[in-house]
């Protein structure tokens, strides 16, 4: 008998002794409180510059003198402005072929790395194929362009070793583009095993059994066990690919700096230079402003997706 | 599958059954050819690095490569460290102050948030976590020109805390623990309420320790990206005894790049080295937090 009321008692009497409120409204309270950092940390660095960068779109402003109307000219301008078409096309050709080399490899590599294995051998290629990514991308772009170098780079003494002609990685318009995107493959497929890997790992082993046991092979297992059941992490590594992929600055900042020419520029370097070399702080917002829309478009069609895999899980 | 025991005697099966097996191992084969070359591609920049920062400086260009190292000029390490002109340890400082910052104040205003979205009833709070879900989709290039305007109009310009301020909490850390949050029995609340503790301590002392794996994974990347933070850097600060490694490095090699290959090297393996080894003793985490949190260094 008291056992069962003590609880209550206790209860009870905590309420009224600590507030003059009612619990529901003491956790309102509560809730709000601890929201609070995180919640201003979110209006003052993603809200406002938001609501900041759709005003500017609006403007002429070079950060020296007062702002002025533009009306529609920053986006009428977008419309002809040649050069950021040649330099989107660049992004799309480094995202499409980086997204595409990453995820084949980091699947295979996955796949090589989700069997049985000496667990020394599997730490070793683990650790050597992963540590590229918590390195800067940076410092690391510094040490591929000694390696790129054309005349006493690295690259070239070993294609040479083979009896290949020294290829101008660098310094070519047709492969500082390719030179950008062989880093990027380098830097990132690591990454994008880890997480085909977990993919794999989340399937049951069963299916392979019954696979075996119908004598299926190697291939087959692969094609009719694998890939289906990998297809939700798949879209899900290639929507995430595409959307870093779109937003390489670093990387080309340091490795070409965009050049020869506007060979190897991309997007984000493209509005960095509008915005902070050019001083067109309205017109660079309107350019973000497309890039903005592609990922948002990109976004979107991994949630539309992944509520789609949900379903057929 | 009766048929297959019965019938495997027949040649046709048992040349199926051989043809079968030649590209299974084929296709072992080759698996493992690509792992050993993908392994080999991806470590030895790295090694080559290493030992070409450990080359007497007048040789650091010369060919053939090395991958391993056959020269300890140690004294690269001392030069770049007592260079005169830049004070290499304080980029060390710098980045490391605000890496621990900026990743302390992340996991403290994330899991508070979460712990709220999470687990407390308030008005408006699922209109406030879809802000921080909308948030989620903005990407980074788009806010850089407006934080720059804020940032400079807060007179932040030229400081730490112009890197500090934006990163001091994060959309997806709030998102990551809420869904951890919400996962938790609710049982354990109902007694920790019962013996009469407050929110703060339900929160500090109950929920936080069951969080170990979502706070390390968040804790771990966000280490890494602002380590590994150049936009930022470049964008913000102008003075050298300002500078973060990765921008720092950025600049030496513009000026002492041509001349000597294997003491800018070296400054890497320094900038590098504390991920290194936090890499070799944290491995098992780090790999699963990137696989749990999709997120990058």
């Amino acid at each position: 008998m008291t056992s069962t009321a003590l609880p209550d008692d206790k209860t009870g009497g905590l309420t009224k002794r600590l507030t003059g409120m009612t619990l529901a409204r003491r956790e309102a309270w509560a809730g709000y409180l601890f929201a609070t950092p995180a919640l201003m940390g979110l209006l003052a660095f993603t809200a406002l510059p938001i609501f900041a960068s759709l005003i500017l779109i609006f403007l002429h402003y070079d950060l020296l003198t007062p702002p002025k109307w533009a009306g529609a000219e920053n986006i009428t301008r977008l419309a002809t402005d040649s050069r950021m078409f040649k330099i989107y096309w660049n992004s799309l050709r480094l995202v499409v072929g980086a997204t595409f080399l990453n995820n084949v490899l980091g699947l295979l590599l996955a796949v090589g790395l989700n069997r049985t294995m000496p667990w020394g051998i599997r730490y070793v290629l683990r650790t050597s194929i992963f540590f590229p990514v918590m390195t800067t991308t940076a410092s690391l772009a510094v040490v591929w362009r000694f390696l790129l170098t054309l005349d006493r780079g690295v690259v070239n003494f070993l294609i040479g070793q083979i009896g290949l002609d020294p290829v101008p990685w660098l310094s070519s318009s047709t492969w500082a583009l390719v030179s950008a995107m062989i880093y990027d493959v380098w830097k990132s497929c690591g990454y994008l095993m880890v997480i085909y890997l977990a993919g794999l790992q989340a399937i049951p082993a069963v299916y392979y059994e019954a696979a075996r046991i119908d004598g299926a092979g190697f291939w087959q297992q692969f094609r009719n066990v694998t890939l289906p059941l990998i297809s939700p992490t798949a879209f899900f590594a290639i929507v995430i690919s595409l959307i870093g992929a779109f937003q390489i600055f670093d990387n080309v900042w340091v490795l070409t700096e965009g050049g020869p020419g506007d060979a190897s520029r991309v997007i984000a370097m493209y509005i960095y230079e509008k915005a902070f070399r050019g001083f067109e702080m309205g017109y660079a917002s309107a350019v973000s402003f497309t890039l903005f829309i592609i990922l948002i478009a990109l976004t979107l069609l991994q949630f539309l997706g992944a509520r789609r895999w949900v379903h057929y899980e | 599958m009766a048929t297959t025991t019965g019938s495997t005697n027949t040649p046709a099966t048992v040349h199926k059954a051989y043809r079968k097996s030649v590209w299974l191992h084929l296709g072992e084969a080759l698996l493992w050819l690509l792992l050993i070359c993908i392994a080999i591609i991806e470590i030895a920049p790295i090694s080559w690095m290493f030992s070409t920062s450990l080359r007497d400086p007048k040789n650091s260009f010369d060919l053939p490569p090395d991958f391993w190292p056959t020269a300890l000029h140690w004294q690269n390490y001392l030069t770049v460290i007592n260079s005169p002109d830049i004070e290499f340890m304080l980029f060390f400082w710098n980045s490391l102050k605000i890496a621990l910052i900026v990743t302390g104040a992340q996991l403290l205003t994330c899991s508070m948030a979460g712990y709220a979205f999470g687990r407390l009833r308030f008005f408006g709070r699922d209109i406030l976590f879809g802000l921080f879900l909308a948030s989620l989709m903005v990407p980074a290039t788009v806010t850089l020109i407006p934080s720059f305007i804020i940032i400079r109009s807060l007179d932040l310009m030229n400081t730490h805390w112009a890197l500090i301020l934006p990163s001091v909490t994060s959309a997806f850390g709030v998102f990551l623990l809420r869904q951890h949050f919400k996962s938790l029995p609710e049982e354990l609340l109902d007694a920790a309420k019962i013996d009469g503790a407050g929110y703060f301590r339900i929160y500090w002392q109950i929920l936080l320790p069951l969080t170990g794996p979502a706070l390390s994974a968040l804790g771990i990347f966000t280490f890494l990206a602002s380590w590994n933070n150049f936009v930022g850097p470049l964008l913000f600060l102008r003075d050298w005894d300002k500078f973060t490694f990765p921008i720092a490095i950025a600049t030496i090699r513009g000026y002492m790049g041509s001349g000597n290959q294997s003491e800018v090297l070296a400054g890497i393996m320094i900038s590098i080295f504390p991920l290194l080894v936090f890499f070799l003793l944290a491995q098992r985490w780090i790999v699963q937090g990137a696989a749990i949190t999709g997120m990058k260094g």
